[in-house]
């Protein structure tokens, strides 16, 4: 009978570590984000050979009428408002300048045999209580490096799908936080629940060829190993575009998406991509990206 | 002539009949006492973890725009390092908030009440070798073992240690996109149903010794109101806490597999058929028997202490009784008071304010008949006795402010304020953690064998009794001011801009009412090694633990003792070598007063 008992109180014991090992064991993802793994911890990115690599550049042509941004409110962060001109701050939904559009995170999605482990961190900023860029692309597993510019509390709330999410707090100006994804993902909404016009859009992918267009629609991924892709190009209202691209080494391979502004749709994330163009429907799922 | 060899009867027999190993005599032990002092050590071990809570919290409110003291030291996941120094982090400051109230509740006082003192005396104040299922009674002890773990742990997972409140109120409890808290908060839920599990098995315990295993002549009303208290608190435990217990499941459930019995909608914004009506209903049908289970073994050990200290019987002994009775009935038909802001019928809500307002009656009953016990008694102000006092003095504050509460009206322009912060510590430590460091002092001699030192315990009183009242009465104005309960920073409100020096002398006073806990555990610990010996009986009490050696053996009594008296008999008029009379003395050798029959 002593011997019985013993071995429940182990059990109970035991019971207990587990409980707690299985959290330290989840906790695996944030010590990442935390720059214990990932991207930081690869010494040096391996060696490029240039004669086996290429680029991709193309623009985000936009034809249609622009949507015209809502302005945000900012009056209740005076020093935030602060950095803006006159026009003050606008929603970055829809950045359209000569013709490019902003803000579209491409990349490959099929036809990557081999990628490189992650190398470095990625940054994301808050300042005048937007998120800079609004958005970007990181690799699976790579540190994203989150800080607070603004001298004001802001949180940043993750709300992925395939990921563990995260919802952490920054109090004040020069504060960053560390966090990484796991797994890929397009795309992973962040968002300010303080600040409620404070969106942010981060595509994770299992390597490094992506790239989000800039201001007038360009982009470019470099250092693409030669052959055939399907190149899929991400905006957060107009939905996806895909092509298929191929990647010469040694030479620039031009790809231009051409938006027309018809495809306006709702909020991407987490849900199908209805596009009626006429009696035309076109259904874009998650799953197609 | 042949000299007998004398057969070993009595406490010989059973230390004789009984080898123990030192594994089951001291860690996995089935004798009640000693896994009194089990629950002891451990419940002060998480009084300090919970106090240490508090203190950092404090910190936070006092100076919100200031880095942390040594927060350097803290990991990423609780301040933030900027280049001026650590900052606390909002979520770690939901943390603090949420684990500080669970600790305390949950695994400093209530187990301290209960476990502590319900093992300890329930067999010695009743006449019994231990309890009635001494193995269950091990058993609850090690259930509160990974208990402790799990929240220990808690604070060092992905997200940190629960943030949604010691009430746990879903929604914010279930979804981990609203807090940034997952396995945490399941970890806690675990505690939770291990603690549930313990204290539904001491309960069961307690409850059959009471019923089963008095000494003869030990009649209902000649029980110790010591007894009665945790008797009546372990029948409220028994109803309580499965309630607890399931609807913790429940919330693990909601977290875990995909059910959603308090969740109104997924992070997606989907609608789910949960409600955190639900949750709080359950909790504090839970939560307010659960206010009981914390202050009524307080009141039975400060009747039993005041009753010593002032040399007299307890004044209106049967209506303690009742009064206990009826405010542990009444407990469980008021805990809508805590939800009038959840929405209500108006017409539930007068229903609420006067069942509550009726706990007043017995509640008054108590506290005039404590005074009553004092009235021209012959004062004993030894340290137990002044936290008796104390904790009269302090319930008196703490009750009163609860029929502010009571009023829906006022509850509505309180509700959430510090002014609650104010109450409940009114009534958990001024009341409650009175009560215990008094009991302590009281019964260490008989547990250890040892006197505890009187004038560092008088110093830790009058410490604890300041500082305690200047950490907490100012809270009651700051919010009447409006001071939110739970708030990080309140710097960016405008009303309360005036709050700032107040906080910051509350924060100085915990930190000092924190310090005095470690003049406590200096002369606890040093006590238990170099006090004073003590003898059985050094407080000349009346009650059946102080008529066997100082600490008991093992079995406690060589032949179970018969009751001749009730409990508290002190200067009574039928002695004459001493003011008070043994339960178990026999009549025909007390020995008469002059002129008595």
């Amino acid at each position: 009978m002593r011997f019985d008992y013993r071995s429940r109180v182990a059990a109970a014991l035991l019971t207990g570590v587990l409980y707690a090992a299985c959290g330290g064991s989840d906790g695996g993802d944030a010590d990442a984000g935390n720059g214990e793994s990932g991207g930081e911890a690869a010494a040096e990115v391996a060696a490029i050979d240039p004669s086996t690599v290429g680029t991709i550049s193309g623009t985000i042509n936009f034809s249609g009428d622009a949507p015209a941004m809502e302005a945000i409110d900012m009056s209740a962060e005076p020093d935030c408002a602060a950095g803006f001109g006159d026009e003050g701050p606008m929603m970055q939904s829809v950045v359209v300048n000569g013709g490019g559009l902003a803000n579209v995170f491409v990349y490959l999605s099929a036809g990557v045999m081999d990628a490189p482990a992650p190398y470095g961190a990625a940054t994301l900023d808050q300042t005048n209580c937007r998120y800079a860029p609004h958005v970007m692309g990181v690799q699976a597993g790579q540190t994203i490096e989150i800080t607070n510019s603004d001298n004001l509390l802001h949180n940043i709330n993750a709300t992925p799908t395939e990921n563990r999410g995260f919802n952490i707090s920054q109090p004040r100006a020069g504060i960053t936080s560390r966090q990484s994804f796991a797994v890929a993902e397009v795309m992973v909404p962040l968002r300010c629940d303080v600040h409620g016009w404070m969106e942010a859009f981060v595509g994770v992918v299992d390597h490094p060829y992506f790239g989000v267009s800039g201001d007038g629609g360009m982009f470019t991924i470099s250092n693409v190993p030669a052959g055939t892709y399907t190149m899929t190009a991400w905006h957060e209202q107009y939905g996806t575009m895909g092509m298929e691209v191929t990647v010469t080494a040694g030479e620039t391979t031009m790809a231009d998406f051409d938006h027309t502004g018809l495809q306006m749709a709702g909020h991407l994330v987490g849900e199908p991509l209805v596009i009626h163009h006429g009696s035309d429907e076109v259904v874009f799922n998650r799953a197609q990206q | 002539m042949a000299t007998a060899i004398a057969e070993p009867t009595g406490r010989a027999v059973i230390e004789e009949a009984h080898p123990q190993s030192f594994l089951r005599k001291y860690l996995f032990s089935t004798d009640h006492k000693v896994i009194a002092a089990q629950f002891l050590f451990y419940t002060l071990f998480f009084l300090m973890i919970g106090g240490l809570l508090a203190v950092l919290m404090r910190q936070q409110i006092a100076w919100p725009t200031e880095p942390l003291t040594l927060g350097g030291i803290l990991p990423e996941t609780m301040v933030a390092k900027a280049t001026d120094g650590a900052y606390m982090l909002p979520e770690f400051y939901n943390a603090l908030v949420t684990m500080h109230g669970s600790v305390m509740v949950f695994l400093a006082i209530m187990p301290m009440l209960v476990g502590v003192w319900a093992n300890f005396l329930i067999p010695l104040q009743l006449g019994a070798h231990d309890m009635a299922f001494p193995r269950l009674n091990m058993l609850s002890f090690w259930t509160m073992v990974p208990a402790g773990i799990l929240t220990l742990a808690s604070f060092f997972v992905v997200g940190g240690a629960a943030g949604a409140g010691w009430t746990l109120y879903a929604p914010l409890s279930a979804r981990p996109d609203l807090t940034g808290v997952e396995m945490g908060q399941i970890l806690w839920l675990i505690a939770l149903v291990f603690v549930g599990l313990s204290s539904i098995l001491g309960s069961v315990n307690y409850i059959t010794t009471v019923i089963n295993m008095r000494a003869p002549g030990m009649t209902w009303f000649r029980m110790p109101l010591t007894v009665w208290a945790l008797f009546i608190t372990a029948i409220l435990g028994l109803l309580a806490m499965p309630v607890l217990s399931a609807a913790g499941i429940m919330l693990i459930f909601d977290q875990t597999i995909g059910t959603s019995f308090f969740i109104p909608s997924n992070a997606a914004g989907d609608a789910l058929s949960g409600q955190p009506l639900l949750w709080q209903h359950l909790f504090w049908f839970f939560g307010h028997p659960e206010v009981y289970i914390l202050i009524l073994p307080a009141m039975g050990f400060t009747s039993e202490i005041l009753a010593v200290g002032s040399r007299k019987p307890v004044f209106g002994y049967k209506a303690m009784v009742w009064a206990l009775i009826s405010i542990a009935f009444l407990g469980f038909i008021v805990w809508g008071h805590h939800m009038f802001q959840s929405g209500m019928n108006p017409a539930l809500g007068l229903a609420f304010t006067v069942s509550t307002l009726f706990i007043a009656v017995p509640s008054a009953i108590k506290t005039f008949n404590w005074m009553g016990t004092m009235w021209r008694g012959n004062l004993q102000l030894h340290s137990a006795m002044l936290f008796a006092v104390g904790f009269v003095a302090m319930f008196a504050i703490g009750g009163l402010s609860g029929v502010f509460m009571a009023s829906t009206p006022v509850d509505i322009y309180i509700h959430d304020t510090y002014f609650i912060v104010a109450h409940i510590h009114y009534v958990l430590f001024g009341g409650s953690l009175f009560a215990l460091f008094g009991a302590i002092y009281f019964w260490f001699p008989k547990m250890f064998g040892r006197m505890m030192n009187e004038t560092l315990g008088k110093i830790h009183f009058w410490l604890t009794l300041v500082l305690f009242n200047v950490v907490f009465f100012p809270m009651h104005g700051v919010g009447m001011a409006g001071m939110m309960r739970r708030i990080y920073d309140w710097t960016g409100y405008q009303h309360l801009e005036g709050i700032g020096a107040t906080n910051q002398i509350i924060t100085i006073a915990a930190v000092g009412l924190f310090a005095s806990g470690f003049l406590f555990a200096f002369n606890f610990f040093w006590s238990i090694w170099k006090g004073e010996k003590a003898p059985d009986n050094p407080w000349g009490a009346s009650t059946l633990e102080w008529s066997v050696p100082s600490p008991p053996k093992h079995g406690n009594w060589s032949e179970i003792p018969v009751v001749y008296h009730g409990p508290h008999e002190y200067s009574h008029p039928d002695v004459t070598d001493k003011d008070w009379l043994g339960q178990n003395e026999r009549p025909d050798v007390v020995t008469p007063a002059a002129g008595s029959h």
